[in-house]
């Protein structure tokens, strides 16, 4: 054993080629937070620099609910970089109840438990001792 | 595709091996000196260029003009594909709109890349905060992803996709130009135990970056005829689609862009997928054969198993499937493997396949696949189909 304390995962950088700012906020105020089309009454996530629906700069950042039903799944077996530790890891396509798509881990969940059409919650996945990840969990 | 005054009259290809420590650039220079050795013209013959853009010189904004002077070419017409696999394709499409054009005569479409010596691309973009951290970083899990949710919405048998990975073996045994370490025989036993690496995607449904290159020549029939070239085939349909679904929040990942252009190409042609005599589809993953077979109409969506089961895709069956080995059993060569199963169907065509050759190969369906979005099937997909 190590007495080194963890170095944690890599912190995402905000902000590198849009505005996400509204998304990173609400991940530290523990919401889920995305952009909305208010011409369409569309989500879309992740983030674009316009609307995909009407091509226009007109979007806006809503907090969704987090609930959402798993569309697609995988678990990663293979290492690579960033996966130090966690595999095997479950990653889901995960179809949120406001209509949009959101990719990410399924926190303590065993691989054989992991389904499509199954429920889940949103969840944080811990990058270090400041900084939290949307993930989900099963509902 | 209207008219059938443009042609292909030429082809080369190196070997494909992993770690070779050489440049694209080198490679490439190899292609060109083995097509000008085969097709007997001059190099100021060729007057338009259309690259690949190359994972190892991702780097390098300038990638196609430092091929030109790599290769001492002086194109009066040059094109940066970047398209991925979609690229070999796309850049013959591209040629003969540029030859009808009257942009250039002669145009050398090249696909030269070396990844498994040197890795330069950084993708960027969104990829940072919204992708990387959830553990997506290569197209093994994005397509175990895509293959959970086929699973879910229709039946897939294991036996199918094992044939796919056990004939394309077979061919690859008889292709002196596949990966040396790859030539061994493979069993479907072999395939069923092979490691999960990304469920349910298993490690020989997969592919191996290796390095290579290879290349097409597209002229007219008129200039080829001049040229002393008596070898030539037709590129006779073309549709490509890039972003397939990309405006909507959330599409059914089982759909390819090849269920868009699959009509639109049989449509210019004027026949029929059961018309096709040899299918040459990009196969980056064995999903991704069998899911091309049920978008471009060969069989029903959702009977693919069914369809490889009963079909002899041998080189000496029905529908010979890429006949090479494609890039699951010859390596893929990085970017260049977009014109890794163009080459071979040319080859096949001009009837210089050897032991694997496929009688009558009178025409040939290539396809060719780029990039996996976020949520979504893959974004860009090309299908073009060759007479002879």
């Amino acid at each position: 054993m190590s007495e080194q304390k963890p170095a944690g995962r890599p912190v995402p950088k905000p902000n590198v080629y849009v505005d996400t700012a509204p998304f990173w906020n609400g991940v530290k105020a523990g919401k889920l937070v995305l952009q909305y089309c208010p011409e369409t009454k569309q989500f879309q996530h992740y983030p674009r620099p316009v609307s995909i629906y009407t091509g226009r700069k007109n979007v806006e950042w809503r907090e969704v609910s987090g609930k959402g039903t798993i569309y697609a799944c995988t678990v990663i077996r293979i290492p690579g970089p960033g996966l130090e530790g966690r595999l095997p890891l479950c990653v889901a396509t995960v179809d949120l109840d406001e209509g949009v798509r959101f990719i990410g881990n399924v926190l303590n969940c065993a691989a054989e438990d992991l389904k499509i059409g199954a429920r889940v919650k949103l969840a944080w996945d811990k990058l270090n001792d400041e900084h939290n990840y949307p993930a989900f969990e099963l509902a | 595709m209207k008219s059938r005054d443009i042609v292909i009259a030429g082809y080369a290809e190196t070997k494909i091996d992993f770690k070779t420590g050489r440049s694209a650039y080198d490679l490439a220079g190899e292609a060109l000196s083995q097509l000008l050795a085969s097709t007997r013209i001059d190099k100021r013959e060729i007057d338009g260029l259309s690259v690949t853009v190359a994972l190892s010189e991702a780097g390098n904004p300038f990638f196609a003009v430092y091929m030109t002077d790599a290769l001492g070419l002086v194109p009066g017409w040059l094109n940066l594909g970047g398209m991925g696999g979609c690229s070999a394709t796309g850049g013959v499409a591209r040629a003969v709109a540029a030859i009808r054009q009257g942009q250039c005569k002669a145009a050398l479409v090249m696909s030269a890349d070396a990844p498994s010596s040197d890795w330069r691309a950084s993708y960027g973009a969104y990829r940072a905060e919204f992708q990387d951290p959830v553990g997506l970083q290569g197209p093994p899990a994005m397509f175990g992803l895509l293959m959970s949710r086929y699973m879910h919405q229709h039946e897939l048998k294991l036996e199918a996709l094992g044939k796919i990975a056990v004939t394309q073996r077979e061919h690859a045994l008889l292709n002196d130009n596949a990966y040396a370490k790859f030539k061994k025989p493979l069993k479907l036993e072999d395939y069923l135990a092979a490691r999960m690496i990304a469920d349910p995607l298993r490690l020989l449904d997969s592919v191996m970056f290796c390095d290579g290159a290879n290349a097409v020549l597209v002229t007219t029939a008129e200039n080829a005829k001049r040229l002393g070239i008596r070898k030539t085939i037709t590129p006779v349909a073309y549709a490509e689609v890039t972003n397939f679904n990309g405006d909507e929040a959330c599409p059914d990942i089982t759909r390819t862009g090849f269920s868009q252009i699959g009509p639109q190409i049989f449509k210019q042609w004027g026949r029929t997928p059961q018309d096709i005599r040899m299918f040459h589809p990009y196969d980056d993953f064995t999903i991704a054969v069998l899911m091309q077979m049920e978008d471009l109409g060969f069989c029903r969506r959702g009977e693919g198993s069914k369809f490889i089961l009963e079909t002899d895709l041998s080189y000496k069956g029905t529908l010979p499937l890429n006949t090479g080995g494609g890039q699951i059993s010859a390596g893929q060569p990085g970017l260049a493997s977009g014109g890794l199963n163009l080459v071979e169907a040319v080859r096949q065509m001009f009837g210089e396949a050897g032991a694997r050759q496929v009688s009558d190969p009178r025409n040939a369906l290539v396809t060719g696949i780029g990039v996996i979005p976020y949520g979504r099937n893959w974004s860009t997909s090309s299908a073009m189909i060759l007479e002879a």
